[in-house]
């Protein structure tokens, strides 16, 4: 129990440092790269008396660290800002003309990300439903039978679906899966069917890392001696796998899970989201990317990364619990 | 035999494929054939590839590609064990004939208490047994085995047992299920000798008690002729000899099996012993050197324990002398030679070199004194890499130090080479394919290339097989006498340290306990400690310390709690109330030998004469 606790606290407080440093790199590079954010809120006719009227309500003139300063205070609040662009009844109001803007009837990015969460949610979800259907059974057979044709198969697999862009896959699937056949719906999101080929995309992109980490993890535990021994103790191969090499074997397995997949995952939806016309979190972002919407760019790559810090953390945990030998 | 064999072993062939089944195979095992009787102890004895291990797996029919039983059957109640289907033999396996091997600390799963592993064995041999009365028994033979706190024991983990723990588990592993044979492999071979001692004496009375038969495998004679009613000698897969154990060693019949009795080293009839050095002078100084590790405690929220490593070592080295330091494992051997080296530095005390403190040195200062002295590890394979050609690996301290370039450093590599016995067209070849023994030349080289004036030995020698062992130490002598090295070996190895040391520590729980000459530290001991270490030795001949006087129990007690008073107390024989309240302090004698122990000289008992093997030795009068 002692340990649980000062694990947490100890990990946590080591993870909010981590996010508060990344936060402040991309606060930072918005800030400093090129284009204006008040030509963008303002429109290309705004004069500049009205440009820089604007850019003093809203701080832009102050120091990087002062703005950065009242933007940890209002995130802590639960205040992401509002974005650049969008109104509150959704649609584009950038650009509107008449001189001084008001902030107000822009819509809150924290209200942007919750509408589009719920749909990033299910696409990744499914998404990984998926890669473990395919990676689970290719991978478990793989790595319990090295040398033989199920470790081949593991490997062509795996070299096929790395090799092949998603965006490829993408559109081949909606070709064959949607606008051919007409099996499944593809573009946008009305009812769960629409999740469904996006989330095989995803999966062909994810599926390879797993089927390697899980071939390599549970041949290494079969190469371990108690494993042998323990069929010699008197214990049965099939208990012994089930038991011990799987039990152990998920100690790397979520390590990758954590370091590399989680990660990947991210970018993926990204471009699957884009292909797709998905409204999760990829779409926002990438449209706000084209409209150099920044509180909405900055906000879900400060919220990135905390998941990305806090899944880690739940990994390590997972991980010493299993394996009482490693430390944090 | 008198009784219908348990097992009998008929005419049984191993051979091993050639690589990807080509070139044909080769024997391990020919026409091997034994009985083993119920109830009795049959020690098998042979060199490293002799076939031992092989043997031990065909007893449990554990034989795996590349190697294949060609002919041969293992009768037991009746049945073939070779022509058993896998599912009738994995029924006997752990149920009826029991496994222990060599090395125990990697045959449980490291993430399950070892409690619940031993549980899940015996429900598995059992089908019938309720999870509670398992454990009742597991925690039973836990106890029988001498493990202490049994029932907290049971919940710990693998990496929690020290290597002589995890072999007691190991055998309540194989014991629990009473199986009818056990095939105990090598199992003292990783153990320090105070434990090894303990292991063997807790089998034979187990043994005994649980009414099995034994099957036991060693490469040291000293271990089998202890514990076996009779003794196989085997020797490049054959059987040579087979005689009862006292008998073996009395009047060996076969030709190897007198080779083998005469290569045990010998460590008081007839011992080889450095001759003592005094003229020189001091080249290393240590001073109360202390280091303590600090370690996260899982139990108590941001708890620490502090692992008192080393706590106030003292002692000096002269030139050209060879200092041996002794222990068992734990006892801060290891952590002390990391200090000398300057791999870390201590928390308190002083290492002079030549006067110099080398403690607080720091880039180029520590660089030059480095040149001085070199380290050489355990495992000649790591300390290798495996990419660069020895040549280019021996060079490089050469240009680490820019002492050479050129022509002038391949010259200076090959007189190295050729000096440590290393054939010069090796020098650009990989190390892959070298033995361990090359492998252990080419560290020697790379070491000896900066002429450095002392060297730490750390079980340098331990990872090697006797022959090449003594062709080491021979080098080792040679190089002394041509260039008046100095040399500290720290070791666990008794016989080789009294082959090569003048002077010996004996380090125990971070200290040094006793500080004397060889002939003292051997033959007239102050320390109880170092009379039990020396009790504990296997050897072929008669000791002057008997086990039964000073054999310890248990290990020693962790460095992070260690007892008030005298450490040692807590497993000393002769412990009396003021070891308790007050720590003996290292108190040299006009010889220049010193012990820390209240007992003054000859309050110690007598040692045994080295002839007649019936005297004990008599109770001290406190």
């Amino acid at each position: 129990m002692a340990f649980a606790i000062e694990f947490f606290l100890r990990r946590l407080s080591q993870g909010l440092l981590i996010v508060l440093l990344v936060a402040f790199v991309i606060f930072t590079l918005l800030r400093v790269a090129p284009g204006d954010p008040i030509r963008i809120i303002l429109g290309p006719m705004a004069t500049a008396t009205a440009m820089e009227e604007t850019a003093q309500k809203l701080g832009l003139r102050d120091p990087i660290p002062v703005q950065f300063g009242r933007f940890v205070l209002d995130v802590a609040q639960g205040d992401f800002g509002r974005s650049f662009i969008r109104g509150k009844q959704g649609g584009a109001s950038g650009g509107s003309q008449d001189g001084a803007m008001d902030m107000a009837d822009r819509a809150p990015v924290m209200g942007l990300i919750a509408t589009a969460l719920p749909y990033t949610l299910l696409l990744a979800g499914l998404g990984l439903v998926f890669s473990f259907l395919i990676a689970v059974p290719i991978g478990l057979a793989a790595g319990l039978n090295a040398g033989r044709w199920q470790q081949k198969l593991g490997l062509y697999v795996s070299s096929l679906f790395v090799s092949l862009p998603n965006i490829w896959v993408g559109v081949v699937l909606i070709y064959l899966l949607s606008a051919k056949s007409g099996l499944l719906p593809a573009i946008g999101y009305r009812n769960f069917a629409y999740a469904i080929i996006p989330a095989i995309v995803v999966a062909v992109e994810m599926s390879p890392v797993l089927i390697r980490a899980i071939a390599v993890s549970i041949a290494s535990n079969v190469q371990e001696a108690y494993f042998d021994i323990g069929q010699v103790r008197g214990i049965g191969r099939n208990r012994m796998i089930y038991r011990h090499v799987l039990r152990n074997a998920a100690v790397p397995l979520l390590n990758v899970f954590g370091a590399q997949m989680i990660g990947m995952l991210l970018g993926g939806l990204f471009v699957v989201e884009y292909i797709f016309s998905f409204p999760g979190i990829g779409l926002l972002t990438i449209n706000a990317v084209f409209q150099r919407d920044f509180p909405i760019i900055q906000a879900v790559a400060i919220l990135a990364s905390a998941v990305l810090v806090l899944i880690n953390i739940l990994v390590d945990f997972a991980s010493t619990t299993i394996d009482r030998r490693l430390k944090f | 035999m008198a009784a219908e064999p348990l097992v009998r072993v008929d005419n049984l062939s191993v051979t091993l494929a050639g690589r990807g089944g080509q070139g044909g195979t080769r024997p391990v095992l020919s026409d091997i054939s034994f009985d083993v009787a119920p109830r009795s102890v049959l020690g098998i004895i042979g060199e490293s590839g002799s076939g031992k291990t092989v043997l031990s797996n065909a007893l449990v029919n554990w034989v795996q590609a590349p190697l294949n039983i060609a002919s041969g059957h293992i009768f037991y109640g009746g049945r073939d064990l070779l022509a058993l289907p896998e599912t009738e033999m994995a029924k006997l396996r752990g149920r009826e004939i029991a496994y222990i091997g060599a090395n125990p600390t990697v045959a449980l799963d490291p993430t399950v208490p070892v409690g619940r592993q031993i549980v899940e064995k015996l429900m598995e041999v059992e089908p019938g047994i309720a999870r509670a009365a398992a454990r009742r028994r597991v925690i039973e033979t836990l106890d029988a085995v001498r493990i202490p706190s049994a029932g907290r024991r049971f919940d710990e983990y693998p990496f929690q047992f020290s290597g002589g723990m995890m072999q007691r588990a190991m055998i309540v592993d194989a014991l629990v299920s009473n199986p009818k044979l056990l095939v105990a492999d090598n199992i003292t071979q990783p153990l320090d000798v105070t434990v090894a001692a303990q292991i063997i004496r807790l089998l034979r009375d187990l043994q005994n008690d649980f009414e099995t038969a034994v099957v036991f495998i060693s490469s040291a004679l000293g271990v089998v002729s202890d514990i076996a009613d009779d003794v196989l000698v085997i020797n490049a897969g054959r059987i040579v000899e087979r005689q009862p154990a006292g008998a073996l060693t009395r009047a060996p019949e076969h030709a190897y099996t007198r080779a083998l009795i005469e290569k045990v080293p010998r460590l008081w009839t007839g011992a080889q012993t450095p001759a003592a050095s005094h003229a020189a002078d001091v080249v290393l100084e240590v001073r109360d050197v202390e280091r303590t590790y600090v370690v996260p405690d899982r139990t108590t929220l941001f708890g620490e324990n502090r692992v008192r490593a080393v706590r106030g070592v003292s002692f000096d080295v002269r030139r050209g002398e060879s200092f041996g330091l002794i222990g068992e494992s734990g006892c801060g051997k290891s952590t002390l030679s990391r200090l000398l080296s300057s791999i870390e530095p201590p928390d308190k005390g002083a290492i002079r070199v030549g006067g110099q403190d080398i403690a607080g040195l720091r880039g180029k200062p520590l660089l030059e004194m480095r040149r001085r002295f070199q380290l050489l590890l355990q495992d000649p394979y790591n300390a290798i890499a495996a990419h660069a050609s020895i040549g280019r690996t021996i060079e490089e301290p050469l240009r680490i130090h820019g002492l050479a370039s050129g022509a002038a450093l391949k010259a200076r590599v090959r007189d190295v080479m050729a000096e440590v016995g290393l054939p010069a067209d090796l020098y650009d070849s990989l190390p892959v394919g070298l033995s361990a023994g090359q492998r252990q030349r080419v560290n020697i080289a790379r070491a000896l290339a900066l002429e450095p004036s002392l060297m730490i030995l750390d079980e340098t020698l331990s990872a090697l097989d006797q022959v090449e062992q003594a062709r080491l130490l021979a080098l080792f002598e040679t190089l002394q006498q041509k260039h008046g090295i100095t040399y500290l070996y720290i070791s666990h190895d008794l016989a080789m340290v009294r082959r090569v040391c003048a002077r010996i520590g004996v380090m125990y729980l971070g200290r040094i306990v006793e500080l004397a000459d060889n002939a003292a530290i051997f033959e007239n001991p102050r320390h109880p400690y170092t009379r039990a270490l020396l009790s504990s030795v296997l050897t072929v001949e008669p000791k002057p310390f008997l086990p039964e006087t000073y054999l310890l129990e248990g290990e020693p007690p962790d460095p992070i709690h260690i007892p008030q008073g005298c450490s040692f107390r807590s497993r000393c024989p002769f412990a009396f109330d003021r070891c308790a309240r007050e720590d003996p302090a290292l108190v040299f004698d006009g010889a220049g030998a010193a012990a820390a122990c209240h007992l003054a000289d000859g309050q110690l008992p007598q040692a045994a004469p080295l002839i007649a093997a019936g005297g004990h030795p008599i109770p001290p009068a406190n």
